[in-house]
């Protein structure tokens, strides 16, 4: 599969400021590939390195396989951008600046234009000094999604929609997607993530801390754990990737890593398992432990000890410490 | 200030804002200090700017004019002549010239310009523009006062004035006038300011966008100019209903009438008092008009980067083009009354023999066209600086991420720019033309005006292309064109006042336009003019092509 996205060691700076250091991020053709990372990560920059605005200083950077700062022109008729800061402009209304961006991109798909902008419950004549964020941003999004582009850069595209306006556009992404286009979105909303994303790319301080599918990145995250067993259970603790061992009456709560999985239920079931209740490992949870540091700091968790050194230095994704067992 | 408003924040703090006073200034102490750190460059920049054009002037014509022989020589070719009152004012003290009434009648007019320009660009950035981007609506979120903001672009505004009404007095002073005069000056440079800077404010209340705020407070400047212009001319009562003839007429180094400042001071505590009371009446960020609806779909023409430059930028060059439009028809219908003054003023006629083989109007208007075309080069900076404020508004990203080349962003409005060039200079000659046809009946300098307009496009493109390449190289240098513009003014109005080193006039382009129709045309400068501006804005595309784009 060939790469829609692939960006090997680009380095951006801005004066002392370090936006990109060294990132990469790879994705395959028609995949949704989730973008995330808190505010001031390097996300936008990312983009708009992608979108040929900002020339990178180091390191290589191929979209839809051109260079984007010299191919910009002839890439941008292949793809659609919605950036995160919608600015229109004031006096135009909103289906004028929509129709205006569609035919600098090459034409109105007027049908499907229409049907957006019913569908995202947009009202196409209000002059554009009168929208609100959320409003502004469907402009941006109605442009960009009634285009054929194959590839949509989306910068947190809903960060002003109300629920139900995201999950209209969940459902257009998702149709999108049906058509064989290939979707990056940078968000910081999990939930969103979670529900339209192949594969995800954690970036932070311009750099890509994880990268992979949710099944991988989710194998490297703490799985939740509630058991009672028949006797009495010990032990735990000394399993490497067991976290947080408490016993509430009869019942064992206990969180435990991906690759410790294995040999955490392994110990567990020799003390003849009663019930047991798991909770998979939301997005939230692992974007929480990239940015566990600056948590811990404020005393998150019993083992600050052990908990410090393996979030500054998380495991590589697809590795399998063997499963000690008891 | 602070006295009157440390309580108030404090009670707000501990009892809620229902105290005996009205909460509509609450907060005022801070903002001031917030419109002083956001403006403590451009502050410098105005200040410094205006007081050292005064103290050059002051210098040169101190030294050029140092007995009583010079002053009268001055004074002859000056009095009664219609031309010269038109851009200078009514010439106070030259029936018996002392130093300070030609230093008045050289800089006078246009100092007191400056400084309502600096309060209307001043107001305005700090009321409309900041509801415009959505910053006041953070600030008003806070305790603060609805009239507060106003309030403190108000006194912010005092502030600059004063500031430049002290330079200016310590200047005159410094140069051994009287103190008298100096002080009546600087008071009614203070008194005008204020006036523009409330007219404004009604300007921000009204207009629901910045551009339009700005457009209506320098209508009001052009108007205050041309209503004076006339009275002074007519010695009618037309200079009294202008802010800048009450500027005039306090009569600085002749005699002064102290009493005219009661009118600036009177203007400007109506105009605030109309700001604040339409401020009360409306919601914050909407103008005085209700929004209309637009189109739900997009004509089928515009599709293009040129469609979305001219979209955006006609408006304001039909604005340039009404405005300009009205000063050019005045001068014309002055011209003719030039005629008139040489029959009893031979050193004028002295004058202008030694200029060239014009005649009395055809110098009147050699002027006219380049008072009217540096004005305009106004709006060609304006334009072509489009790209920056669209650029800083983060309007260039949705545009540039279609198929559409950097190149073709930038040329969009530079085409906007040198078609709107055209169009005001066109309009520049044929109105003119057209006034001096209907004051004196004689068609024959219709031609000759309208070449004499046109003729001056080149060095307006000159300072294009000087805009387009600041602006290629980034955004933040773009402000620096209007330095280059202010520089070719000072060089067009005070040049000869000024005693400069030739090459300090042969920087502005205009130096080199040939003073048309009193001079005859040259092909050569127009060719090198345009060649420079050619250079220059394929320069700037090439760096807008080569840069981040922010």
């Amino acid at each position: 599969m060939s790469a829609a996205i692939s960006i090997e060691q680009v380095v951006k700076t801005f004066g002392p400021t370090r936006a990109l250091d060294g990132l990469d991020v790879e994705v395959a053709t028609g995949e949704v590939h989730g973008f995330l990372g808190p505010n001031g990560a390097g996300k936008s920059v990312t983009i708009r390195v992608l979108l040929g605005m900002l020339r990178a200083d180091s390191g290589t950077a191929r979209l839809l396989g051109g260079d984007p700062w010299r191919d910009a022109v002839d890439l941008h008729r292949r793809l659609a951008y919605v950036p995160g800061d919608v600015n229109l402009w004031p006096n135009l209304s909103g289906g004028e600046i929509i129709d205006l961006l569609a035919r600098l991109r090459g034409g109105v798909d007027k049908r499907k234009r229409n049907e957006l902008v019913e569908r995202l419950a947009l009202d196409p004549r209000k002059k554009a000094r009168t929208y609100s964020k959320g409003n502004r941003q469907k402009v941006a999004l109605v442009a960009a999604l009634s285009s054929n582009a194959e590839l949509l850069l989306l910068d947190e595209p809903t960060s002003g929609l109300d629920p139900l306006m995201e999950s209209v556009f969940q459902d257009c992404i998702l149709e999108a997607t049906g058509e064989g286009r290939t979707v990056f979105l940078s968000s910081h909303i999990l939930a969103e993530v979670e529900k339209l994303c192949d594969r995800v790319t954690i970036i932070r301080e311009g750099r890509a801390v994880q990268q992979g599918t949710l099944d991988e990145l989710r194998y490297l995250t703490r799985t939740s754990v509630t058991v009672a067993t028949e006797r009495p259970l010990e032990g735990l603790d000394a399993i490497d990737g067991v976290h947080n061992v408490a016993t509430e009456d009869s019942h064992v709560r206990f969180d435990v890593d991906g690759h410790a999985l294995d040999a955490a239920i392994r110990h567990v079931s020799g003390f003849g398992i009663r019930s047991l209740v798991s909770q998979p490992p939301t997005l939230e949870e692992l974007f929480l432990r990239h940015y566990g540091d600056e948590l811990a700091v404020d005393g998150d968790g019993p083992a600050p000890g052990t908990e410090s050194g393996e979030l500054a230095d998380p495991p590589e994704h697809g590795g399998h410490p063997d499963g000690a067992g008891p | 200030m602070t006295t009157l408003v440390q309580p108030e924040v404090e009670s707000s703090g501990a009892s809620g804002v229902t105290g005996s006073r009205p909460a509509s200034f609450t907060g005022l102490a801070q903002l001031v200090r917030l419109v002083l750190r956001r403006d403590r460059v451009r502050l410098v920049l105005w200040v410094g700017g205006i007081v050292g054009l005064v103290v050059a002037t002051a210098a040169s014509i101190v030294g050029l004019y140092d007995t009583p022989e010079d002053l009268e020589r001055y004074a002859r070719l000056v009095r009664g002549n219609a031309a010269l009152i038109v851009q200078a004012g009514p010439g106070y003290g030259l029936d018996d010239p002392t130093t300070g009434a030609v230093v008045m009648n050289e800089m006078g007019i246009w100092t007191l310009v400056a400084a309502a320009l600096m309060s209307v660009f001043m107001v305005v950035r700090h009321t409309r523009t900041e509801e415009e981007t959505e910053r006041a609506e953070m600030i008003r979120a806070l305790p603060v006062g609805r009239h507060a903001q106003l309030a403190a672009a108000m006194i912010g505004v005092t502030i600059a004035n004063v500031l430049v009404a002290t330079g200016v007095g310590i200047t005159l002073i410094a140069y051994d006038l009287p103190a008298a005069g100096s002080v009546a000056y600087s008071l009614s440079l203070v008194g005008v300011g204020s006036v523009f800077a409330g007219g404004a404010a009604v300007a921000s209340q009204v207009a629901s966008g910045s551009r339009a705020a700005l457009a209506l407070g320098g209508a009001a400047i052009a108007a205050a100019f041309v209503l004076r212009a006339i009275g002074d001319v007519n010695e009618s009562v037309l200079t009294w209903l202008s802010p800048l003839g009450w500027g005039q007429g306090i009569r600085a180094y002749a005699d002064e009438r102290w009493w005219v400042l009661v009118l600036p001071a009177l203007a400007t505590v109506g105009l605030v008092t109309a700001a604040v009371a339409l401020q009360a009446r409306r919601d914050l960020g909407a103008g005085l008009l209700p929004e209309r609806a637009g189109p739900s779909v997009a004509a089928p023409r515009f599709s293009t980067p040129g469609a979305l430059a001219w979209r955006l930028q006609r408006g304001a060059l039909f604005g340039w083009m009404t405005g300009i439009g009205l000063f050019a028809f005045f001068y014309g219908i002055v011209a003719d009354q030039a005629e008139s003054i040489l029959e009893d003023n031979p050193e004028m006629e002295d004058f202008l023999a030694q200029l060239g083989e014009g005649s009395i109007i055809d110098a009147f208007l050699s002027t006219a066209v380049l008072i009217l075309a540096l004005t305009a080069t106004g709006f060609t900076i304006a334009s072509v600086l489009r790209l920056r404020s669209e650029e800083l508004a983060g309007r260039v990203e949705p545009v540039l991420a279609t198929p559409t080349p950097r190149w073709r962003w930038a040329v969009s409005h530079l085409a906007v720019a040198v078609a709107g060039t055209v169009a005001l200079m066109l309009v520049i000659g044929g109105v003119t033309g057209l006034g001096l046809a209907l004051a004196s009946g004689d068609v024959s300098t219709f031609w000759p005006i309208m070449g004499a307009s046109v003729a001056m496009v080149p060095a307006m493109l000159v300072l294009a292309g000087v805009a387009l390449l600041l602006y290629g190289m980034s955004p933040r240098w773009a402000l620096v064109a209007w330095g280059a513009f202010a520089y070719t003014l000072v060089i067009g109005l005070l040049g000869s006042v000024l005693d400069l080193p030739e090459w300090a006039l042969d920087v502005s382009p205009f130096t080199h336009v040939p003073a048309m129709p009193a001079a005859g045309f040259a092909w050569t400068p127009m060719v090198a003019l345009l060649a420079v501006a050619a250079l220059l804005a394929a320069a700037g595309v090439a760096a807008f092509g080569r840069r981040d784009v922010s």
